[in-house]
């Protein structure tokens, strides 16, 4: 068991309104040193307002909150340079270069010794050392953000949706650099509405909605108690293979891919409904049977889509 | 306050000044040219010369005496018209708002009036001009009071009635000593006003002022830097403008020390009303719009381009609630009349309302995101 003390954050019936609008609704938990905390959630969630107030940009309307054994409302100058923060759509000084801004945030940290070369070479920016800020393209702009969230060597890393907006390609590339800061052992607090971010990255995952924590483990965890079924999905040129799936009593859905989805039990369900489609002379062009994923857990949990339309991946059914 | 991090935000603001050509151009060349081309026009004006064409049909040394004296060192450009020619039809041809007919007889007049002291000889000299032109009245104004120092001295009577002048001025004071003043505390002013609502609005609204609140960067860091970096960016101005205007027009201001401390006070004043501004305007375009609606009264209102005393009374009162006029006034005292009385009233004027708009800027920056 994890002793108390090993808790680097504490968050207790944490509550924050603004207006009428109830943001975060009493939420409680903890992250141990060491280890990437995900908070998974769609837009509007609740996240980003969590993080700020942990990461003292917010302040909560209610509820405690404790961050490296400081209390975040009281404490901030003194927790500020023992954590680095990537906020949400960061930004930096447009005609400031790569080593420029690292070294103007190592000066704010008044840190004398920092690392700048290596720090560039962590976040894989050496090509573009001398490139303002304007000229780098979105993927190299986040990672300049994890590089400067790094300057003062911090205890515990926020990043506020880190690979939002980024194309596949680039958002590879900071996790990535992800994984390397995982290594390192850092602490980190993560927050996304992509579930592959959670399950590639997170040691826990807390899963938030409408402000509310509705689940919270591990990824294998959430999916082996939520979501204790196969995903089997089809792809037929015949529109009778769906009909044929749902008169054998289960419930197939199409995806936005015109993919027929069917949750099934065990793997001799499988069988059954492949040779039934066989059987009745339909043909299929594909096949694919998984486990599912945090996706689906969500979707069980919340009866929502983590992500609207197509432009998220796949989407829940 | 950590003089480092002070520092540090100080050189980013210069950096990104001098990678911004649009701000370079907008803090230190758009004043100069503005300098350049009212000077240009207004010192035109301080040496105009006219124009005036004389047809001299006696054509003797009396007559060639005259039109001499009527040069008056220059004043009046003469050019000669051929006495065989039409005089209306000349002037009418030549745009000549202004042609002065000698006639015939004007030297034999003249000697008879000396000579003989007869009442009776005397000449009319006659005036073609265009009734439309203003300068025409004006020269034929210079012209009539020329004649009446002639016809006074031939007379051979002392004029009752003298006058002499006596400037209030130590040095000859042309327009353009009046004008550089005024432009200096307008560059000052929008400079100010305009880099601290944009600097702030855009790096709220880009989210940078977030990221920077989550490091131990303070308000008040942050506020010093700012206002050291506006009043370098107002010191580059200044003496580029200066350099300019003594350049070219070689102008005759006093420097000293009240122009550090009007430019100071300038600073502080617009810095404050920008921070005001920034604060109740998000977005930076209508922080923008909000400057403008600022600046533009206040530079035509407040006597920059020129005195109020050619405004109406209520717009006179107007100017003297604007900051900018006791800059400008100032700055005149100081520059122009060495009036350091005067000097002084003024700074503690806008000193109380720098002061004062300076602190309600610090009260309403908010560095930290929301409550």
């Amino acid at each position: 068991m994890m002793k108390e003390a090993e808790h680097v954050i504490e968050v207790e019936k944490l509550t924050k309104r603004y207006g009428d609008l109830l943001a975060v609704n009493d939420i409680s938990f903890n992250v141990r040193k060491g280890e990437v905390f995900a908070l998974l959630g769609p837009n509007g969630a609740g996240k980003t307002t969590t993080v700020e107030i942990i990461d003292t940009i917010r302040t909560p309307t209610s509820g405690r909150v404790s961050l490296l054994g400081l209390d975040v409302t009281k404490k901030k100058y003194d927790i500020v340079p023992r954590i680095g923060v990537l906020p949400q759509g960061f930004s930096s000084f447009d005609r400031i270069t790569v080593r420029e801004t690292l070294q103007y945030y190592s000066l704010l940290f008044r840190v004398r010794n920092t690392d700048i070369d290596g720090l560039i070479e962590l976040v894989n920016l050496k090509e573009k050392t001398k490139e303002q800020y304007k000229n780098l393209s979105g993927g190299l702009k986040q990672r300049l953000g994890i590089a400067i969230a790094l300057v003062n060597d911090p205890e515990v890393v926020f990043l506020d949706e880190p690979t939002t907006g980024l194309d596949p390609r680039a958002r590879r590339e900071v996790w990535e650099v992800l994984l390397g800061l995982k290594k390192k052992g850092k602490t980190i607090f993560l927050t996304t509405h992509y579930m592959e971010e959670a399950e590639l990255l997170a040691d826990t995952v807390a899963i938030i909605s409408k402000g509310k924590i509705i689940a919270m483990g591990s990824p294998g965890e959430l999916i082996e108690s939520n979501a204790n079924y196969l995903v089997l999905t089809l792809q037929s040129v015949d529109e009778k293979a769906f009909e044929i799936v749902r008169k054998m009593g289960f419930e197939p859905v199409h995806d936005n891919h015109k993919n027929i989805k069917i949750r099934v039990e065990h793997t001799d369900d499988v069988r059954k409904i492949l040779n039934t489609i066989k059987d009745a002379g339909a043909s299929l062009l594909t096949l694919d049977v998984r486990k599912p994923n945090l996706e689906e857990v969500f979707l069980k949990l919340t009866g929502e889509a983590l992500r609207e339309g197509p432009a998220g991946g796949r989407e829940a059914e | 306050m950590n003089l480092r991090v002070v520092g540090a935000n100080l050189v980013v603001s210069i950096k990104s000044f001098y990678r911004e050509k649009t701000a370079m151009f907008f803090t230190i060349a758009f004043p100069i040219i503005l300098i350049l081309v009212f000077g240009s026009i207004f010192m035109d004006q301080d040496n105009a010369s006219f124009d005036l064409y004389v047809q001299d049909l006696d054509h003797t040394n009396s007559s060639a005496h005259l039109i001499e004296t009527l040069k008056l060192n220059g004043k009046l450009k003469i050019t000669k018209v051929d006495p065989a020619v039409n005089a209306t039809e000349y002037a009418k041809e030549n745009k000549a708002n202004l042609l002065l007919i000698i006639p015939k007889d004007y030297e034999r007049s003249f000697n008879q009036r000396i000579d003989t002291d007869d009442p009776s000889a005397s000449v009319t000299l006659t005036y073609v001009y265009d009734p439309s032109s203003s300068s025409a009245s004006t020269k034929m104004q210079i012209l009539n009071s020329v004649f009446a120092v002639i016809n006074q001295e031939v007379s051979g009577q002392p004029p009752f009635i003298n006058t002499a002048e006596s400037s209030i001025l130590t040095k000859k004071y042309r327009f353009i000593d009046f004008f550089i003043p005024g432009i200096i505390a307008m560059a000052v002013m929008t400079a100010s006003l305009f880099g601290t609502v944009n600097l702030n609005t855009e790096l709220r609204q880009k989210g940078v002022i977030r990221k920077l609140s989550t490091t131990p960067i303070t308000r008040t860091d942050w506020i010093l830097s700012n206002i050291l970096y506006q009043f370098i960016l107002a010191v580059v101005s200044t003496i580029a403008m200066l350099l300019a205007s003594y350049a070219v027009f070689k102008v005759s201001l006093q420097i000293n020390a009240w122009l550090p401390v009007f430019i100071v006070l300038d600073v502080f004043a617009f810095v404050g009303i920008g921070m005001i501004l920034t604060r109740f305007v998000k977005e930076a375009q209508s922080a923008a719009a909000a400057a403008n609606a600022i600046t533009f009264p206040m530079m035509f209102l407040s006597g920059s381009f020129f005195p109020i005393e050619m405004m109406p009374d209520f717009l006179q009162t107007l100017a003297r609630i604007l900051p900018l006029y006791y800059v400008n006034e100032g700055l005149r005292a100081s520059m122009i009349f060495v009036d350091h009385t005067t000097a002084l009233r003024y700074s503690a004027i806008i000193g109380v309302f720098a002061a004062v708009v300076f602190i309600l800027g610090i009260i309403a920056t908010k560095w930290e995101e929301g409550k």
